[in-house]
């Protein structure tokens, strides 16, 4: 076996890099909302930086194991315990069946990863383990993890090679603002001058309207030079979509393949992990930048991770 | 062609092939579409047709932007309007009216005209899959020819069965999953438009053309049985085009 769930925190789904090739068809993408701490949580375990893990939300889960296996807990703060002990962040930790996996509340951040060596008995749907709550899709039965759950563990481990060196330094996420880097577009062009110009120059709030599908901001509206809506197109991870009344929404894993409202920008990759991490109340700030170094920093992400994945597991 | 590149971030691109709602530029963008199926771009993940534009989602480590846009232009000028000719249709088998369709009069009263004559207008004249999206498996379909006036329904419901036929003016939806819908019901199909279990999922696919066929509630019944079998053939078949559809 692998893990028994005595309880399923506020809300734990099984994510792994994504379903690709059915946007065609309506079918949401999903994925790791913190694709970062997501492939560092994996790396660390030894696994293939996509396999499907744990995502847990602000309170993690409760976990009897009933296998030893290793796992490396990453992302948000949740205060994860090991038998009412600290369990160290950011580091492979050999975990004996028997014990209990907990959390005791966000402390910073508020996505947490749970990766676990050789990955989980998790069926693929569509070429993918991850969860799409909405359409019930994926994951342990589309739905999250609940009490009584139990999941195996596909090819457990009790030791990996160099033990020690798995561990990297953790995440560290802002508290107060959050400022999210920008390319322009695709329909920049349906706002005017001053829209834009407002957009980049004043912030706004992180509202309760927040979950896996977008993340809506409230502030002064943004000025579109029609009403706001589009012939509907398709939408990419991290577009901000601003609808008639002009308060942004940016899309994350769970959005819809398309939509009908002028996308005035999307946020770059490697920042989409910040909003993961924000909470509602926070300021949020966008500030513009190119295309080419948007692209450059995600494949030096993409590298980074490279080697972190040698380094460990070659 | 008038095509634009917009920018979707650092890894989508959207072609555009113009802003109008018809058939034409959808053709385009499936004739892009496949174009790419056939001459796949290295580090192309996926693309997704919409009404007038394809989006096309990819790795920049393995293509940066003006690579891609380049690799496109040439995929522009070397499609071809191979299945401009055909259309494929599949039959939809419709139970119009009673519990499932409980719209039915109410629209055939806003048209001011029978419930045959509504049914004949909805089951007579294929429609057009412009594209999929919004669920998994939902179609966005509209007919050319004797659209109906009427629009939304003033109060949306809060949720409608899956399988439920809505409509309103020139387009139909079918619904594949329990939803919220502004739309009128006039009937229910008994076919799955999207089934995650089965090798292929999705009933539709974006550019074929849909012929309702109105049925009985017994024949509704054992379509139904035969659909939770497995035995079900859905009936599909291509016709030329008229002179109109073939204008693209």
């Amino acid at each position: 076996m692998g893990i028994v769930v005595e309880n399923g925190g506020i809300l734990t789904t099984v994510q792994d890099e994504g379903r690709f090739g059915y946007q065609a068809y309506g079918v949401s993408t999903s994925g790791a909302m913190d694709s970062h701490s997501f492939h560092i949580a994996n790396l660390l375990v030894g696994n293939p930086m996509t396999e499907g893990a744990l995502e847990m939300t602000f309170i993690g889960p409760k976990l009897r194991f009933t296998r030893d296996n290793i796992i490396a807990v990453t992302g948000g703060d949740l205060t994860p315990m090991l038998d009412g002990e600290t369990l160290p962040m950011y580091q492979a930790v050999l975990v004996k069946a028997g014990q209990n996996l907990s959390f005791a509340g966000a402390r910073n951040g508020c996505r947490g990863y749970i990766a676990f060596s050789g990955g989980l008995d998790i069926p693929e749907v569509m070429g993918s383990k991850s969860t799409l709550l909405r359409n019930k899709l994926g994951g342990l039965d589309g739905r999250k993890l609940e009490k009584g759950d139990e999941i195996a563990f596909l090819a457990p481990k009790t030791e990996l090679t160099r033990m020690g060196e798995r561990k990297v330094p953790a995440n560290v996420y802002p508290q107060k603002e959050v400022v999210l880097r920008v390319v322009l577009g695709p329909q920049d062009d349906e706002f005017t001058e001053k829209g834009i110009r407002s957009f980049f120059w004043n912030s706004g709030v992180i509202t309760n309207e927040f979950d896996r599908m977008g993340c809506r901001i409230e502030r002064d509206p943004v000025e579109h030079r029609g009403d706001g809506n589009i012939n509907t197109d398709g939408i990419s991870l991290g577009s901000i979509q601003v609808p008639p009344n002009g308060k942004p929404i940016i899309m994350l894993s769970d959005r819809q393949s398309t939509g009908g409202y002028a996308k005035i920008g999307t946020v770059i990759s490697v920042d989409l992990p910040k909003i993961a991490q924000s909470q509602p109340g926070q300021r949020i700030r966008f500030i513009e930048v190119s295309l080419e170094l948007a692209q450059s920093l995600y494949i030096r992400e993409l590298n980074q991770m490279k080697e972190l994945d040698e380094k460990l597991n070659a | 062609m008038d095509v634009k590149f917009l920018i979707a971030g650092d890894r989508a691109v959207s072609v555009e092939f113009g802003k109008e709602i018809c058939l034409e530029i959808n053709e385009k963008v499936r004739m892009l579409e496949e174009e790419l199926k056939d001459n796949p771009i290295d580090g192309v993940i996926e693309v997704v047709p919409t009404y007038c534009a394809l989006i096309v989602h990819y790795h920049p480590e393995v293509v940066r932007y003006d690579d891609l846009v380049e690799a496109l232009k040439v995929s522009l000028g070397s499609m071809s309007s191979l299945e401009t000719k055909k259309k494929i249709v599949k039959e939809v088998p419709i139970f119009y009216g009673g519990e499932t369709g409980p719209d039915l009069e109410y629209c055939a009263q806003l048209e001011q005209i029978s419930v045959e004559e509504l049914i004949r207008r909805h089951s007579e004249h294929e429609y057009y899959v412009y594209m999929l999206g919004f669920a998994p498996g939902h179609p966005y379909m509209a007919r050319f020819e004797e659209p109906f006036s009427f629009k939304r329904r003033e109060e949306p419901r809060v949720k409608i069965p899956a399988r439920s036929v809505v409509v309103q003016q020139n387009l139909s939806d079918l619904i594949p999953f329990e939803q919220p819908c502004g739309w009128n019901i006039i009937g229910s199909t008994p076919l799955d438009i999207c089934n995650y279990d089965k090798e292929e999922p999705f009933l539709l696919n974006a550019g074929e053309w849909v012929k309702h066929v109105p049925i009985t509630k017994a024949e509704y019944d054992q379509i139904r049985r035969d659909v939770e079998k497995g035995t079900y053939q859905v009936k599909t078949y291509s016709l030329e085009k008229t002179a109109g559809e073939r204008r693209g």
